[in-house]
């Protein structure tokens, strides 16, 4: 049997148990549940809980990308598992206090915590569509992965668009009939298997390309002095370049609805818990790095269409390996991808029905919401995947630019938290301001100000405008403010 | 202990290992030499301090007054 057929047969088998898994978890559970659906009845495990932020992390790219950047960029590639490993941490603090107020005004949403506190139907619906452009720029960049990963090990004889629906249409099936306990078991499986390639093939490519850990570095210094540090002579990127980017994705990353509504999924202490193990996931992503390092001077990247690439490159040209190592591999990149994209489909079609269609339509019973989800989740699904196999220049840009406003809530979610001056109008505009500010030094501007990530310029402009809009836009009695503030603290 | 206090001696502990990971301070890390554990020192500098981080959160949930954050509503 030829390499690709052992491959294309793994990854088929793959897809089916994942299919299995996903759909096994929903069953028995009540299919006419709002809270099952969005929440899992907030009964989730630490075991699975840990796994479905953890397989949040371990996307399309971490597995293709972080090699990427550790080839063709050097120590900046640290920076990804700098914020794996810190920006889950103030979920400790306040994970808890979002799942009490949750459960208090039963809201499980991004936009349905920030309309409560700050009592404004236009925030809301702001937050739903920012999510839902943003989702499906996260999901479009997983599908590619999937897609992309499908044609190279079966050496281009599954199309790009036939990888991508076959791969994504499992993760809509589960999704759309189990919920967020669907994905959070797909999610241990797809984990476990990412893990175990990552340490298994990863130190494998090392090994046989230098013989060791340690003779790949001093083969890597010799030749590139500067690779492996920052702002050096032959480094890539500066210090503050570097720092920014840490900043934006550490302080980005619960704020993404997926992950912060986790917070409803669950009792303190399991959040908590799966705080504590989390770092551990930071470390697992290391043999991917190590990967990417060991291709430099190995291979010239002109051979390798892009960085992303260097991975499977490495597997099918370079290297001769087995055909069941392209098997794995091709099945641990789909977990990868499958795993997050599962979370971000539900999250999706969630803020979006949540934020945008209750208040446009108002008085749906919790049986329509429910229904509207479901449906959500194929018509999200169904979006991304055309996006991604047709998509435009103008709809990518537009995309891009919701992807990076994520980290615009941080300013609104952090006030609703711990402060009560905070009000509606200064968080919307900050909002506003915050998205095109990013926007235009993402996608416009040639340069930024002291090479600051573009990020952190909306962020800097966000708040001040936070700050000084409340200060002219103080209402007496706020209520809410006040007990959003005092529960749990 | 109170649960404003551990919060607060929570966010400073932490903050200390990820100061030490951004600059101004990395540039005590951001060097290639020596090596240790076969690793390039600023891979080296990375990881070891990921683990610490490991073991500071690790004690701070031994401390924690309230881990089950009682619902008293």
């Amino acid at each position: 049997m030829a390499q690709w057929q052992i491959a294309m047969i793994m990854m088929i088998g793959y897809l089916l148990v994942a299919l299995l898994i996903g759909v096994m978890a929903g069953r028995k559970q009540d299919k006419a549940s709002l809270e099952e659906f969005t929440v899992a009845g907030g009964n989730l495990g630490l075991f699975v809980m840990w796994f479905l932020m953890g397989g949040a992390v371990f996307s399309a790219f971490s597995f293709l990308g972080a090699p990427g950047w550790a080839f063709s960029r050097g120590a900046p590639a640290l920076y990804i598992i700098t914020y794996t490993a810190f920006a889950i941490l103030p979920w400790y603090i306040i994970g808890p206090k979002i799942g009490k107020i949750g459960r208090k005004h039963n809201i499980y949403t991004v936009s349905g915590f920030l309309q409560k506190r700050y009592t404004s139907k236009g925030l809301a619906m702001l937050i739903g569509i920012i999510t839902l452009l943003a989702s499906i720029q996260y999901l479009a960049t997983q599908m590619k992965g999937m897609a992309y990963i499908f044609n190279i090990m079966t050496e281009g004889r599954i199309p790009f668009w036939l990888g991508a629906l076959l791969s994504y249409g499992i993760v809509v099936v589960y999704v759309a009939t189990g919920g967020l306990r669907a994905a959070a078991w797909s999610d241990v499986f797809q984990g476990i298997l990412m893990i175990v390639i990552s340490w298994t093939v990863g130190l494998t490519i090392v090994n046989q390309l230098h013989g060791s850990v340690s003779e790949m570095f001093m083969n890597l210094t010799d030749s590139n002095p500067g690779f492996l540090e920052i702002g050096a002579e032959g480094s890539t990127m500066s210090p503050m370049a570097y720092t920014t980017t840490i900043l934006v994705s550490t302080i980005g990353f619960l704020m993404w609805p997926h992950l912060f509504s986790k917070s409803y999924a669950t009792n303190a202490r399991t959040i908590k818990k799966t705080v504590l193990v989390y770092p551990v996931f930071a470390l697992f992503l290391i043999p991917l790095l190590f990967v990417g390092f060991s291709a430099v001077n190995v291979i010239d990247p002109s051979q390798v269409g892009s960085p992303d690439e260097i991975l499977p490159f490495l597997i099918t040209t370079a290297l001769n390996l087995p055909g069941w190592v392209y098997g794995l591999v091709g099945a641990g990149a789909l977990a990868a991808a499958m795993s997050t994209a599962d979370a971000i489909t539900h999250s999706a079609s969630l803020e979006f029905t949540d934020g945008f269609v209750r208040n446009v339509k108002k008085d749906l019973s919790s049986k329509t919401t429910l229904l509207i989800m479901r449906i959500g989740v194929f018509i999200i699904g169904a979006l991304a995947y055309f996006i991604t196999v047709f998509g435009g220049q103008g709809l990518i840009a537009l995309l891009l630019g919701a992807y990076g406003s994520i980290v615009q809530f941080a300013p609104g979610v952090y006030a609703a938290l711990y402060s009560k001056r905070v009000t509606a109008p200064a968080v919307i505009t900050g909002l506003i301001i915050g998205t095109v500010v990013n926007y235009y030094f993402q996608l416009v501007a040639e340069t930024r100000p002291l090479d600051i990530d573009a990020g952190i310029l909306g962020l800097i402009c966000n708040v001040l405008i936070v700050i000084i809009v409340s200060s002219f836009t103080q209402v007496k009695e706020m209520p809410i403010a006040e007990d959003y503030r005092k529960i749990g603290s | 202990m109170s649960k404003q206090k551990f919060a607060k001696i929570y966010s400073l502990s932490l903050l200390v290992p990820f100061l030490l990971m951004i600059y101004p301070l990395f540039s005590f890390g951001n060097r290639e030499t020596p090596f240790i554990l076969g690793l390039p020192f600023s891979v080296f500098w990375v990881i070891f301090w990921i683990i610490i981080t490991f073991i500071i959160v690790l004690l701070l949930y031994r401390i924690d007054p309230d881990k089950d954050e009682k619902e008293v509503n």
